[in-house]
């Protein structure tokens, strides 16, 4: 029975890593990275998994293998009446103590990138979160938001892809959080102040934005899209969406906008 | 170390596992979702309880229930499209979602539409009661039903500063299940009140419901089945002479002059935007009003001292706010023909009036020009520098 | 043996004759003996984890098949919709989950019925120093637990804030249904948790520095009590912050004050907010509270494993001193960590930068923790009792949590995995895998001294092998879940194509959930058999070394039918110059037995 209780243990790292090794054939895995700092934040989810990985494997198979070797309906001797090692101590403290520290250093640049270094552009749009929708503005042909030709939108946000993004993002009521998952950005939304993303997609295609901060009861309900295109079908639809906006009589065509 | 345990009681431990395992599994399943009467407005018409059962019955044989929707041909309503809206929300292997009403919609419009689901309290403003057929935003003249493209841009923008969010992303296959499903609840619901009416003016003392079988359809059921295939009719189409430019090929002196038109306009008596919008049109001029749901909750809360209107499943009635026009925020959509239709037919429901012609030809409290100079000022007020404010004051003192 | 054991009864029978010579109610209600407050305490926390857990059932039914009919609550509240429960239900299903679990049961679990229980009978104490403000320490849960379970029928029903409380949600009543009465329900309940909490971590601190028996010296004090003394510490510090914050809450809900909202803030079309304030400022309280709790809910347990591991390894506790240093440099770490809850919450990225460095160091004193376990382990003659196992397991899963939240510490990565599934997962392996199975295997473990009879082995052992592997069922494939980038708190989820087809596996888990709660009817009727009809279990059933094994089972009002003298620290197992493979604390060294070590004789005040 006593090695039963061993297994099991033994079980843990079993599963454990096959878990992770099965999670990617079933599609169950880090959504397809389309931006250019992606890259980076995957890697160091690898290294950090493959790391952890290691030392998770390593610490549950001496806990299996000190269950299954010292339980005492097999292990005669005596227990080691000893109570701890100096230099055992100062291995397992300075060696994870050295490893933590390259992991901090290591990642610095990609938090900086991410976070710290805005690049020195106009903003293409300007993402408000309110209960329960993206309402989006992007500036109108003066260039310039927050005047009266600014062009709203809700929920479905465009882009232009291959060049650098920059998005102010708001609160109109409550905290949201805009996160794409596809281009490894979140930011909190905070009412009373104005932040920016920004980043470079890769590739086109339409992607999910979610609402990763709890709102409110319709916290679920804040599903938005992001459809990354060239500059030109950008541009296009940019300029459609402004006629539309601007419209004076009915038009035939709204009911595709 | 030897084990100072013995096997005891193993066998009365497994019977009470069991028994409680099996007490927490007999848990029974609740009842199919029902439509309700509207018991505010039966109690108000004095209907007593066996009329109330006759209409329940003649409502579900004439539309059917939660889970199984039905329709008569002459609602002119797509039963396709109202099964994939109907009934408990789930998905099938395709991925095709079922029961889109009740996933999206329910918790706060309530299953039967009358905007009293369970969120719906704690809402500002309330969800809309779909069951007078009555509804704010729309392209259609002040007293007629909504398109179902009006509706469907709701749907697809939402309305800015309510709960009503954008479905925007959703297909047009489930936004146009869903559209139905809002038309036939409203049918559904003005079908009630016909009957109530019925039972009320029309049946002698003692007289069964069932007896005028003939008359549901042809009477009661088909001026409300047009009234929804009418809306197309009902339009408001400004007259493409005098509308302006879109606002890119406008001169901008022009434009300038026509938003000082409008701005006199707002101050003016004829269309006296200011008595509710407020001197500054920050929305906080008359701030007592209720809209006509309220209204009738009021209203029966004073007629009746027996019960509440609450008791009976309304909404406590509220104020309704102005709208404060410097926010930028316009609930039934911001393009300058939005605007304009809201001026020209008012909102439905509510206070605010409508300044157009009630009917084509006849003439309205200011002249379309006049409405598109309004449309302009309204559309420049986020956007206006609060220094001008003074000013503008001082001309309000004066009217005041 | 059979000495000890005649003692025993002796001793029960005279504890059986009423603690204080009072009557029932200041014996059993209104006693200000320590060890009954410890039960007091126990019974109540074990109540309010039933109705945690059935809350967390609720939230796992909707997220695996959202808007389907919920069992009993659907019959119950929302029959009109066809048991589709409201959004806002489930949004309060979570947020009070998470309330009680963490307020209700985690820290009054370790602090109140374990703290309470074990701190005098472990230092040789004959009851705490202030026993009347021990007793008012529990009896002042009961508003909290009156107020909260009040909050559940008032109107909105249920706070929905999350248990963060993040305002303006919270704040601005019109923001959510829960944010009306409910709200200011939650934050006077917490007040109260809080004060109690204040109350418990005085008397402790006080007992263990002030009431120790002639001999106990800090370094012969069990990994347990170092643990529930530092803890008390942090709560003693912590504390008055959470309580602060949660007045600036209150005022700012009811009589307009601003620090948490920014001027004319509108929500759900509220009056304009006075404002002035910033909703960062909640944040940065909360969690300088918040996450020193998180060590108030971990460093007890990793005491009480300790101490189980030690006894059945038969073997000295590895690197004591190491274990009390890190305990000691986790408490300080702690409170210069907070910020890491916070890396994408608008937070100035450069103060992310130094939490995250913060925050890597403190994964050091637990990485410290776990060697130091596997290295108690190594070269003893390990016994697989019920207690052990637990204890066993809570050092497998304590890895997998620890393991877990490297990944958040690391700034970028969180960008992504923040709010996902994956915090889910790291904070269930602490808190339920880690936290919850050390107190199981301490119930298990000092149950024949709280009730003078043992649990059933075999079930207990029953109650393991399903918790273990249900739990891991549960737990581990939401790591899976986060790294898809499946957000919490979603009550539909599948809206996005992306998580759609994470349905299957979200079914999964919920089924395991379901057998989790369910298996636990094991371990409840263990115990109420346990403690009527269980085999009498003598004052020292394990063979342990710590002061409480010398006391009778149960021990009688002033603990101790003899004067405690301590002559060595607690893990001395297998001496070799001693017959037994323990040797008590208690117990004198033979004659001619070379005792060297300076603090060996006893002290006398």
């Amino acid at each position: 029975m006593n090695k039963v209780w061993s297994l099991l243990f033994l079980a843990v790292p079993v599963f454990g890593v096959a878990t992770f090794v099965a999670a990617p054939y079933f599609n169950h895995w880090l959504p397809r990275d389309v931006s250019e700092h992606g890259r980076m934040i995957d890697h160091l989810f690898m290294f950090i998994l493959w790391l952890t990985g290691f030392v998770f494997v390593g610490t549950e198979v001496a806990i299996f293998w000190f269950m299954w070797r010292y339980n005492d309906r097999v292990n005669r001797e005596p227990a080691r009446f000893m109570h701890g090692s100096h230099s055992l101590e100062l291995v397992w403290t300075i060696l994870p103590a050295a490893i933590l520290l390259f992991i901090a250093i290591y990642q610095m640049d990609a938090w900086a990138g991410s976070k710290m270094r805005r690049p020195d552009i106009a903003p293409t749009a300007e993402v408000t979160g309110r209960q329960f929708e993206w309402r989006l503005r992007y500036p109108g042909p003066d260039g310039v938001l927050d005047t009266a030709d600014d062009i709203h939108h809700v929920n479905d946000l465009h882009l232009p892809v291959g060049e650098e993004v920059l998005l102010v993002v708001k609160s109109e009521d409550v905290l949201h959080s805009f996160f794409l998952p596809n281009l490894r950005i979140k930011q909190d939304v905070v009412p009373g102040m104005k932040q920016y993303v920004w980043f470079k997609a890769n590739e086109t295609g339409q992607f999910d934005i979610v609402c990763a901060e709890l709102c409110g009861w319709g916290h679920y309900k804040m599903k938005g899209q992001v459809t990354l295109e060239s500059r030109e079908e950008f541009d296009a639809w940019l300029a459609q969406q402004y006629e539309q906006e601007q419209a004076t009589l009915e038009q035939t065509t709204t009911d595709e906008g | 170390m030897t084990q100072p345990f013995k096997s005891t009681r193993n066998a009365r431990f497994l019977v009470i596992l069991l028994a409680g395992l099996a007490a927490l599994s007999g848990c029974g399943r609740s009842e199919p979702a029902r439509y309700h009467l509207n018991m505010v407005e039966m109690t108000d018409k004095g209907i007593s309880a066996q009329y109330q059962v006759e209409i329940a019955t003649i409502l579900e044989a004439m539309f059917g229930t939660p889970d199984e929707p039905f329709v008569l041909p002459e609602t002119g309503l797509d039963i396709n499209k109202l099964r994939l809206a109907s009934g408990p929300a789930w998905s099938d292997e395709e991925g095709t979602n079922h029961g889109l009403y009740r996933r999206h919609c329910a918790h706060c419009h309530g299953v039967t539409g009358d905007g009293a689901g369970p969120t719906a309290l704690f809402l500002n403003p309330y969800p809309r009661d779909y069951r007078q057929g009555k509804f704010k935003f729309k392209s259609t003249e002040r007293a007629a039903q909504p398109t179902a493209h009006d509706l469907r841009e709701i749907l697809r923008q939402g309305i800015p500063g309510t709960a009503m969010p954008s479905f925007r992303l959703h297909p047009s296959r489930e936004i146009d299940a869903l559209v139905e499903y809002v038309k036939y609840l409203s049918m559904r619901g003005q079908m009630e009140t016909a009957l109530a009416n019925f039972v009320m003016f029309q049946l002698g003392e003692g007289e069964s419901l069932s007896q005028y079988a003939n008359v549901y359809v042809d009477e009661l059921l088909s001026p409300i089945a047009e009234g929804w295939a009418g809306a197309e009719d009902q339009v408001i189409h400004p007259d493409p002479q005098l509308a302006p430019p879109p606002r890119n090929e406008r001169d901008p002196e022009a434009l300038a002059a026509s938003i000082a038109k409008g701005r006199e306009l707002f101050y003016g008596t004829k269309a006296n935007c200011l008595e509710c919008h407020g001197p500054t049109a920050l929305g906080d001029g008359m701030t007592t009003d209720q809209d006509d749901w309220s209204k009738a909750v009021k209203q029966f809360a004073a007629n009746h001292d027996q019960v509440t209107p609450v008791e009976l499943g309304a909404l406590p009635p509220r104020d309704v706010r102005p709208r404060n026009l410097r926010l930028g925020v316009f609930r039934g959509g911001r393009r300058p023909i939005d605007i304009y239709r809201r001026l020209h037919a008012g909102i439905n429901g509510t206070p605010m009036p409508a300044v157009g012609p009630a009917t084509p030809g006849a003439t309205g409290t200011v002249t379309p020009d006049q409405i598109w100079n309004l449309v302009d000022y309204v559309l420049s007020l986020p956007y206006d520098a609060t220094t001008q404010e003074p000013a503008l004051l001082s001309n309000v003192r004066e009217r005041l | 043996m059979s000495s000890i054991d005649a003692g025993t009864h002796a001793a029960d029978a005279h504890a059986g004759e009423g603690h204080h010579g009072g009557g029932f109610i200041s014996t059993y209600v209104f006693s200000r003996d320590h060890k009954i407050i410890g039960i007091q305490f126990l019974f109540s926390t074990l109540v309010w984890f039933l109705v945690g857990g059935l809350l967390a059932l609720g939230v796992r039914w909707q997220v695996a098949w959202p808007w389907s009919e919920m069992p009993v609550v659907g019959k119950m509240l929302f029959s009109a919709e066809g048991g589709q429960i409201s959004p806002e239900f489930y949004t309060m299903l979570f947020t009070m989950h998470a309330t009680i679990m963490i307020f209700f049961v985690i820290i009054p679990i370790l602090a109140g019925a374990f703290g309470n229980y074990l701190i005098p009978l472990m230092i040789g104490a004959d009851d705490m120093a202030f026993p009347t403000l021990n007793m008012l320490s529990y009896w002042f849960m009961w508003p909290a637990f009156a107020v909260i379970g009040t909050s559940f029928f008032v109107e909105g029903g249920g706070a929905q804030a999350g248990w963060t409380s993040y305002p303006p949600l919270s704040v601005v009543q019109e923001a959510a249904p829960g944010s009306h009465l409910p709200q200011t329900l939650w934050l006077i309940g917490i007040t109260f948790v809080g004060v109690s909490s204040m109350m418990g971590s005085i008397n402790y601190m006080t007992t263990i520095i002030q009431m120790r028996a002639p001999g106990m010296t800090m370094f012969r004090l069990p990994m347990t009590i170092w643990a529930m003394f530092i803890t008390a510490i942090l709560q003693a510090f912590a504390l008055p912050v959470l309580t602060a914050a949660g007045f600036i809450q209150l005022t700012d809900r009811m009589i307009g004050t601003g620090f948490l909202l920014p001027e004319y803030l509108v929500v759900n079309n509220s009056d304009p907010a006075s404002g002035g304030g910033q909703p960062l400022l909640w944040q940065h309280l909360f969690w300088f509270y918040s996450h020193p709790a998180v060590y108030i809910m971990i460093l007890p347990a990793m005491g009480m494993v300790s101490d189980m591991i030690s006894c059945f390894a038969r073997k000295p506790l590895f690197g004591y001193k190491p274990m009390v240093y890190s305990i000691a440099g986790i408490a300080g770490l702690g409170f210069i960590v907070w910020g890491h809850h916070m890396f994408v919450s608008g937070m100035n990225p450069a103060l992310g930068m130094t939490f995250m460095v913060s925050t890597m160091l403190i994964a050091l004193p637990s990485a410290i923790k776990v060697f130091n376990w596997l290295g108690t382990i190594w070269g003893g003659n390990l016994q697989f009792t019920t207690p052990m196992l637990f204890a066993l397991s809570f050092v497998s899963m304590f890895i997998i949590g620890g393991l877990s939240g490297i990944f958040m510490a690391a700034t970028p990565v969180d960008i992504f995995i923040h709010d996902t599934y994956f915090i889910v997962a790291h904070f269930h392996y602490v808190l339920f895998s880690g936290t919850a199975m050390a107190v199981f295997g301490a119930i298990y473990f000092w149950f024949p001294k709280m009730f003078g009879r043992m649990m059933n082995d075999s079930w207990g052992k029953v109650h393991f092998f399903l918790t273990f592997v249900l739990l891991n069922c549960v737990f581990f494939p939401m790591h899976i879940l986060g790294a898809v980038g499946f957000p919490r708190r979603l009550a539909d989820p599948y809206h996005y194509a992306t998580f759609r087809e994470l349905g299957p596996l979200n079914e999964f888990i919920t089924y395991c959930a379901l057998a989790l709660v369910a298996c636990q009817a094991i371990f409840v009727v263990n115990f109420f058999v346990s403690i009527f009809f269980g085999p009498k279990a003598g004052r020292n059933p394990w063979h342990a070394n710590g002061l409480e094994w010398a006391a009778p089972s149960p021990p009688g009002h002033g603990n101790f039918d003899f004067q405690p003298l301590i002559y060595r620290g607690p893990y001395e197992y297998g001496d070799p110059s001693v017959d037994a493979d323990y040797y008590p604390q208690t117990q004198p060294p033979p004659p001619g037995h070379p005792e060297t070590r300076p603090e060996a004789a006893p002290v006398t005040y």
